[in-house]
């Protein structure tokens, strides 16, 4: 697959008024930093971070149909491979990050090859991720040589690096949304792909696809691989921006969650999906407690987490598949093409 | 005698000095610091996070009372790395001119990022991982001690009380909870134990889920050991679980010690067992019962936190009113709210009157404060009492433990 070649095919096939809308789109996002303070690049660092997250769970979940509920693991992996080799041999992590995903693919394929070789689906897929990221979690935690339970730390440093990540909002905004527009591009390619199409098909009936001569065991596996892949690239810049891992915050189901919130809310199995979910629901959350705040004339905890949960069943409501559908036909695009 | 008018070279300098200096502080009276307090009020942490909050909210009226001028924004972090970071930056947008925070180590970090990119200081008030003054941070210095340390106090508190009470414990088993501080505790103390000295036994280290509904399998095990002191790392519903457990498996040590965690001092523990949540002990850094300030304090609290006791609160309040009050008083001396010239008057922090047990607060070159004492403290009467060290004590170390039966 020539990425040129096909990034040309997707350019050709999109509808002209959506191409121009959404390079328009990427221009505001690249010059926005002229008038966004540092608070907002941090917010929209966040809204980047979980667009490609959720796009890369949405390749297994979306595209291919299998649940994981424990994509944290790769998230963990990714910046634990990155911070090592940084701390440990001082390779810069924009080298790490291919060992980064190479330990996260292992780690995809062994979860995939579990499950999909011992026909475990569904639920109990999902509770086999669930379970890899706890044992990654007990593991990490009792790991000495990466800090154990007390954490991993990336020394700071003053000077700005972009190559070695090392600067500040403005630097991880950019990387952010550059890895967001990577991962965009490379879920547009895969999706319209022959791998892509097989993907849907296991999808929608497994056994109407291995009728029709797919290789389901392997459709699945190279989902869950990529996926597992593109997580750990984020994992990295995630790890760089925080300068320091606690297995407990790292590979928490609770962060797993999080993850899968954008696409779903977004639209599951949609390319615009887990960006639009993205950017609904990181400022969703900041504006709430600024909201709380100015109301009550204090943080009253936990007030804005309920209003936060009530929007999102309301959205829910109103838009079942998730709000790009929903939105795609009222920008009247038709079926089929985003 | 001869007595001489002529200006010396000191009395030169030091007027000179005061010239400098006094519009600085007459600056300072007119300007009002506003402090941001970043704590988990919500989220996993909120337990503690509402605790300490009680310290905040404490706060404005002892600090008016010394003569500082502050303004208070409370922010909740939701127990959230990312939040607490983004959270930081809209404090500092808001014209936050000092942060304060944030009881998890992984929160305070996040925050640390902003406050030394921003160049405004930070005040860590409760945060134990020691990376945390080891990474080079300009902007941040903690009041805290770190988790080595909490380890190694706690345990030379019982060789303390071992001596104070001439009891001698020949088997201990430690208990911890599989957590990330339960786990950090445990680490410190494989590292820790070996070198403290103490002439007991260390038969088992026992490691359990503190969201398991009961400890019954690891009490029972314990049990079967038979040792005299019980060593543990607790939080609150787990620290419940330990001793109903046995109680109803009636095992009966000499002493259940904690070598520095939370769950015995928590209002829950002495809600939910009574009689039984009292003899336990804890070593811990904790409000010094006999300061001035810490009777002041106690007093500003009650009228703040009108249904809360102060004694159950003492920890997280007393550290939480500390990193406001080092705020406050370095706002004082530096007469100006620029975040590096502030910065420099909070490593230059010397304050020998305050709340907690220790000496002086001030910061070595990495900006942790070296003089944190901790206390034994034991529960008497449902109510957290300090029992260790002496100078300090309110009450006598009861040791070995009364039966579980028959307490009222």
């Amino acid at each position: 697959m020539n990425p040129f070649a096909t990034l040309a095919r997707l350019v050709d096939e999109a509808p002209r008024r959506a191409l121009l809308l959404l390079a328009a789109f990427v221009a505001v996002l690249l010059v926005a930093p002229v008038v966004l303070d540092r608070y907002l690049l941090s917010v929209f660092f966040l809204i980047f971070w979980f667009a490609t997250v959720g796009q890369a769970w949405n390749i297994m979940m979306g595209f291919c149909g299998q649940l994981s509920l424990g994509h944290a693991l790769y998230v963990g992996l990714g910046g634990y491979v990155g911070a090592l080799f940084w701390v440990k041999f001082g390779i810069s992590p924009a080298i790490a990050i291919v060992p980064a995903m190479l330990v996260a693919v292992a780690f995809g394929a062994v979860i995939g090859w579990l499950g999909f070789r011992f026909g475990i689906e569904g639920v109990y897929f999902a509770l086999l991720t669930i379970a890899f990221a706890e044992v990654a979690r007990i593991g990490f935690d009792n790991w000495s040589f990466v800090g154990g339970a007390a954490g991993f730390f990336i020394p700071v440093s003053s000077a700005a690096s972009p190559v070695n990540l090392r600067g500040g909002p403005m630097l991880f905004y950019y990387v952010a949304l550059a890895m967001m527009i990577i991962a965009f591009i490379l879920c547009a390619a895969l999706r319209r792909s022959r791998l892509g199409h097989a993907w849907l098909a296991v999808r929608e009936d497994a056994e109407a696809a291995r009728a029709l001569g797919i290789d389901v065991f392997r459709a699945k596996m190279a989902a869950v691989v990529i996926s597992a892949a593109m997580t750990a690239v984020a994992g990295v810049v995630y790890a760089f921006y925080q300068n320091n891992l606690f297995p407990s915050q790292t590979f928490d189901i609770a962060r797993s969650i999080e993850m899968i919130l954008a696409p779903i809310i977004g639209g599951l199995g949609t390319l615009f999906g887990p960006i639009l979910g993205a950017f609904i629901l990181t400022p969703l959350g900041q504006t709430l407690i600024a909201l709380v705040e100015k109301i009550a004339g204090r943080a009253i905890p936990g007030v804005n987490l309920v209003f936060y949960g009530a929007a999102l069943m309301v959205i829910i409501w109103f838009t079942p598949n998730g709000v790009w559908p929903w939105l795609k036909k009222k920008l009247g695009i038709p079926e089929g093409r985003e | 005698m001869k007595t001489t008018t002529a200006i010396t070279r000191r009395t030169a300098i030091a007027g000179a000095a005061a010239t400098l200096v006094a519009p600085a502080v007459v600056k300072a009276q007119g300007q009002t610091l506003k402090i941001g307090s970043l704590l988990p009020r919500s989220g996993f942490f909120a337990q503690a996070g509402q605790s300490m909050h009680r310290g905040v909210l404490a706060a404005p009226e002892m600090l008016k009372a010394l003569g500082y001028n502050v303004e208070f924004v409370h922010i909740d972090t939701e127990s959230n790395a990312d939040v607490a970071r983004t959270q930081a930056e809209r404090a500092i947008n808001d014209g936050c001119h000092i942060l304060t925070g944030a009881f998890d180590s992984g929160q305070t970090l996040a925050i640390a990022q902003v406050t030394e990119q921003r160049q405004v200081p930070f005040v860590v008030n409760v945060a134990a991982a020691p990376q945390i003054t080891e990474q080079g941070y300009k902007f941040l210095v903690r009041n805290f001690q770190t988790g080595g340390q909490l380890v190694t106090n706690g345990l030379r508190l019982i060789k303390d009380v071992m001596d104070a009470k001439s009891i001698q414990f020949e088997k201990a088993v430690f208990l911890h909870a599989n957590d990330t501080f339960g786990t950090a505790q445990r680490n410190a103390m494989d590292a820790i134990w070996p070198r403290v000295g103490l002439p007991i036994q260390l038969v088992e280290k026992i490691a359990y889920d503190p969201r398991a509904q009961d400890l019954s399998v690891e009490v029972a095990k314990i049990r079967s050991i038979n040792p005299d002191l019980v060593m543990c790392v607790t939080r609150a519903s787990d620290a419940i679980k330990m001793v109903r457990d046995m109680v109803r498996q009636r095992f009966q040590p000499k002493a259940i010690i904690s070598p520095g965690s939370p769950g015995f001092y928590d209002e829950e523990f002495y809600q939910a067992l009574g009689p039984l949540a009292d003899f336990v002990l804890f070593g811990l850094p904790w409000a010094n019962p006999k300061s001035n300030m810490t009777q002041a304090f106690e007093k500003a609290f009650v009228k703040a936190n009108p249904n809360n006791r102060f004694a159950v609160d003492s920890f997280n309040a007393g550290f939480a009113f500390e990193g406001m009050l080092i705020a406050a008083d370095a706002f004082k001396r530096a007469g100006t709210t620029n975040g590096p010239q502030l910065m420099e008057a909070v490593r230059a922090t010397n304050i020998p009157e305050h709340v907690m047990i220790g000496g002086p607060i001030i910061f070595d070159a990495k900006g942790q404060n070296p003089n944190i004492g901790s206390a034994l403290v034991q529960n008497l009467k449902r109510v957290p009492t300090v029992v260790l060290p002496k100078d300090v004590a309110l009450a006598e170390p009861v040791l070995p433990f009364p039966a579980w039966q028959g307490r009222s």
